[in-house]
Order: structure tokens, then sequence, then C-alpha cells
């Protein structure tokens, strides 16, 4: 037996043990919650597993949540979006809506329904093509113009302000320097020597800064999720209880 | 030692991390917590919508991977919400939010006796993204005109009077997603102009302050540090706040390692022309 089945073998009998002590001794309840909560602290652990090594117990609990989530999320599109907004509206189902038969909503139905064309034979697939032309049309249509608006002119409205000489002005200073200087290190047309060969290292530098922002709050969120689940193992799973400030 | 340190297994920093997490939740020492700005221009709408009895719209567009983040700003916006009397409309961009919001209005509003219908609405998850919120902002009851319990929002006092998104007077939006800068900004608040902040994971926070600074959003919760900020200007602590003294803890660890990994490389790495 190898190293990596006795962790196997030690990690199930330490997490049976734990569970029938916690049921044992009425820490957790014997019913849907305390099962439930089993069940979540064996999932964290499994997935956690993998920072040791891949495993089968990492697999079977990355597998299990892709399932559950697609299942989860079938079941709110299917009552709140085709139930609710196609099957009642259409067959007036729901008294409630007070509305008459919508028969119109076949439309964007059928549209739908020729996206899933695209799984069936060759015969029928290029009615998907239908959908997919109706899906980009729309889209770029609607994101060309929001997108323009948003998030370029919205944003260099607030980099062309009056320079003035207090703190906001020097802010103001400082984002413009980032601005035209990263513009230039992505500026491939002219060769980057001499006075655009120094903007671009600035830019550089602005990029690096950005970057060292954006790692340092991605540790922060990965690790608010680490404590995220070792909270719910300590607190909800071991019930012990733990000190706020 | 020195090859030790050069070929560190990343298991023993994992260790170390693990360390650094449990052992501060079990214990307690003070660390201050001072709300910053951007979070407290969050509280501070809240605080003005409560004066003029308005009405919150919060969408939230989040999962169970995002819950230690959002989960506690859900928690402690709608404290503040019900505290205040703030009338609450909620929505799902994001399906997989759809339980974690329910169970959190269930809890918020149990504390404060908020009545369904009266005080809150919760209008569940619906799909297209872009085109609801454009929809949302023409024609509020066409685009929900049943609350997830399906209510008629026309007939509930808090949707009531609602037309459309500028009828509310404040748009809250709790995320781990690109829907603030890929859905709401640009499909909502440029279009209907309405009062916009958001809360979202740290991962996504410095993406989201050229949309402060350009006032397109006046406020933003970043991480679960921002959510321990909103929980100490509401004054009721909860897990963001106990997750501050790990996160501290663990910050500190990761220092120590950034810098003794640049330490070991100018030392005896560099000259060899690179890590291995």
């Amino acid at each position: 037996m190898n190293r990596d089945k006795l962790f196997f073998i030690a990690f199930l009998a330490t997490f049976s043990l734990i569970n029938i002590y916690l049921l044992a001794t009425g820490s957790l309840a014997v019913n849907a919650e305390g099962i439930g909560t089993i069940i979540a602290a064996g999932v964290t652990l499994s997935l956690y597993s993998f920072l040791y090594k891949d495993n089968p117990l990492f697999k079977f609990a990355e597998n299990l949540y892709v399932g559950v989530a697609a299942a989860y999320t079938l079941n709110q599109v299917w009552y709140t979006v085709i139930l609710a907004d196609v099957l009642n509206p259409t067959f007036n189902l729901n008294d409630q809506t007070g509305g008459s038969n919508e028969w119109l909503l076949v439309f964007p139905v059928m549209l739908g329904m020729f996206m899933l064309t695209q799984l069936a034979s060759d015969k029928i697939n290029w009615l998907s093509r239908i959908a997919f032309a109706f899906v980009v049309g729309l889209g770029a249509g609607l994101a060309i113009p929001r997108t323009i608006a948003a998030n370029i002119l919205a944003q260099m409205q607030p980099s062309m302000q009056p320079i003035t000489p207090d703190l906001a002005g020097f802010n103001l200073v400082v984002i413009l320097l980032g601005v035209v200087t990263v513009l230039i290190y992505f500026f491939y047309s002219v060769e980057h020597t001499g006075a655009v060969g120094v903007a671009s290292k600035i830019g550089i530098w602005f990029l690096m800064i950005s970057f060292g922002a954006s790692f340092g709050y991605t540790i922060m969120a990965r690790l608010s999720l680490l404590i995220g689940r070792v909270g719910f193992l300590l607190e909800n799973w071991l019930t012990l209880q733990l000190p706020l400030f | 030692m020195k090859d030790l340190l050069i070929n560190l297994d990343r298991r023993i920093i994992f260790i170390f991390i693990a360390v650094g997490v449990i052992l501060p939740a079990l214990t307690t020492f003070p660390l201050p917590i001072k709300p910053t700005a951007n979070v407290r221009a969050v509280y501070d709408t809240i605080e003005d919508v409560a004066a003029k009895n308005g009405t919150v719209l919060i969408s939230f567009d989040y999962g169970p991977g995002s819950m230690p983040e959002i989960q506690p700003m859900t928690l402690a916006v709608l404290r503040h919400c019900f505290r205040r009397n703030v009338k609450v409309v909620g929505m799902c961009l994001w399906p997989t939010a759809v339980g974690l919001v329910q169970q959190a209005l269930e809890t918020t509003s149990r504390e404060f006796d908020a009545t369904y219908g009266e005080d809150y609405v919760f209008l569940g998850f619906k799909t297209g993204a872009t085109s609801l919120v454009i929809n949302m902002g023409r024609d509020f009851h066409a685009t929900f005109p049943q609350d997830i319990q399906g209510n008629n929002t026309a007939d509930m006092a808090v949707t009531r009077s609602i037309n459309g998104l500028k009828d509310f007077d404040y748009v809250i939006c709790l995320c781990a997603g690109n829907t603030p800068d890929g859905v709401w900004i640009p499909y909502g608040q440029e279009r209907y102009k309405f009062k916009f902040g958001i809360g979202c994971t740290a991962v996504m926070a410095p993406d989201q302050f050229p949309y402060l600074q350009s006032g397109q959003m006046n406020g933003l919760i970043g991480g679960l540090a921002g959510a321990a900020e909103y929980e100490k200007l509401i004054e009721t602590p909860g897990t963001a706040t106990e997750g501050m003294r790990p996160q501290s803890v663990v910050h500190l660890i990761i220092i120590i390692f950034i810098l003794l990994g640049n330490t070991i490389y100018f030392l005896y790495e560099r000259k060899k022309g690179g890590v291995r």
C-alpha cells in the first residue's frame, strides 16, 4: 500500500470518526440540516485535498459541484423564465397575470429552439444559424453604442478636467500621464527609442503597478474564500464558537 | 538550508497559510477597522434614501463560489435598509444567487420585523441580463409582472409606484462577475441615469475604480474588507469582521514569503540568469 492510499484511508477514517462523535454528542443534529452540514464539510475537504495532490475525492467533489450547479440553474430557469415568461402567458395558465394568450411569444421561443438544433443532425442544424444571426445582430447593435458611451466617452471625460493646484489636480496629472504612456507602450507603429522609449518605459511601470494592485486584491479575494470555508468548518461543522473583535 | 529555501515545497506554504487562517480565527486580538470613503458613500446614500422613505433596488449577482465575500455584504446592506425602513426590491442576474438571497432576506427581515410586500420584495432570477436591464428601465411591471412567489408586482406596496429604473432612489449591485461594468453601467446607469453603487469581490475591485472616478458609480464595497467596513458602519459585526483577523495574519505571512523569495532570488538565483 503506497503513501497516497494510506493518506486516503486515514482521511476517510478521521472524517468518519469526527462525524460519529459530533452526531453522538448532539453537536450536529441527526436531521437534514446536520447531514447537509456533514456533506458540505466532506465536499469542502475533498476539494481542498487537491492542495496535496490530484485525487479521486477531488474529482468526485468537482464533478458533483458541476452537476448540482447545472441542475440548480435549470430549476431556476424553468420556474422563473420558461414557466413564468413563456408557458403561463402563452397558454394562459396563470390567471394572476391577467393576460390573454400571448401567441407572439412563439417567435422568440422558436428562435431559442433553433439554437438547440445545433445538437441535432446536419439536415436541420442550419436553423441554428438564423438564431445566431439574430443574437449577433441584436448583441452588436445593443453593445457597440452602449460600450462606447459607457466605457470610452464617459471614461475620457474625467481625464479632461482642468488641472487645479491641489491634490485633485495632482491625481489628474498622474492619471493623464498613466493613460498617455500606457497608450504609447501599446503603440507598435513607431520604434520605442528616444522620447517614445522613455514614455513607453514609464507606461510599463504604470502597468506593473496596476498588475501589482490586481494581484494584491486577488490574494485578498482568494483568502476571503478560504477564510469563509474555514469559518464554516470551524463554526458550522465542528460547532466551535469563533470570537468576534 | 539554501537548497531547501530555493526548492521550497509549495505544500509547506499551504501549511503556513492554513495555520495563519485557523489560529487567528480561534483567538481574539484588536485590529482597527476604518471605513473608507468608497464604502461610506454607499452607507451615506442609503441614509439619504431613508430620509426620504425611498426604495432601493439590489441586484444580487453571485453564487456559492463567492459567498464568503458577498454574503456578509448582502446581510450588512439588508440590515442597514431594514433598520432605516428603506424599502428593498431584490433581483438576481445570476441564478445561483437565488437561494442565498432568500436565506439572507429571511434572516434580516425576521431581525427587523420587515413584512414581505410592504417592506421588501424579491423578484428572483431572470435571463437576458442586458435586455432585462433595458426593459426594466422602460417598463418595470412588464419586465417583472410577478415576483418569485407569483404575486403581481403592480399590486404590492413596494413595487406599485415603480415604473422604471429611474424610480428607484438607489441601485446597488452586489456581484461576483462583470454585471456592473458589463450590464448595469452601459445598459442601465448610462441610459437611465440613476444613482448606482456596488459591492464586489476583491478580484473585481481594481477594475471598478475608473467607474468611481467617472462618477458612473458613487460607492464601492470591495471584498471581505469592504464588507467588514460596512459592518463597522452599521455597528453589527458579522462574519466579515470575524474574517479580518485571519486575513491580516495571512497577508503578513504572504508578504514575508514574497520578501523571502525575492531575497533568495537576488542572493543566489539571479547570477544564474533566472529561477529554476
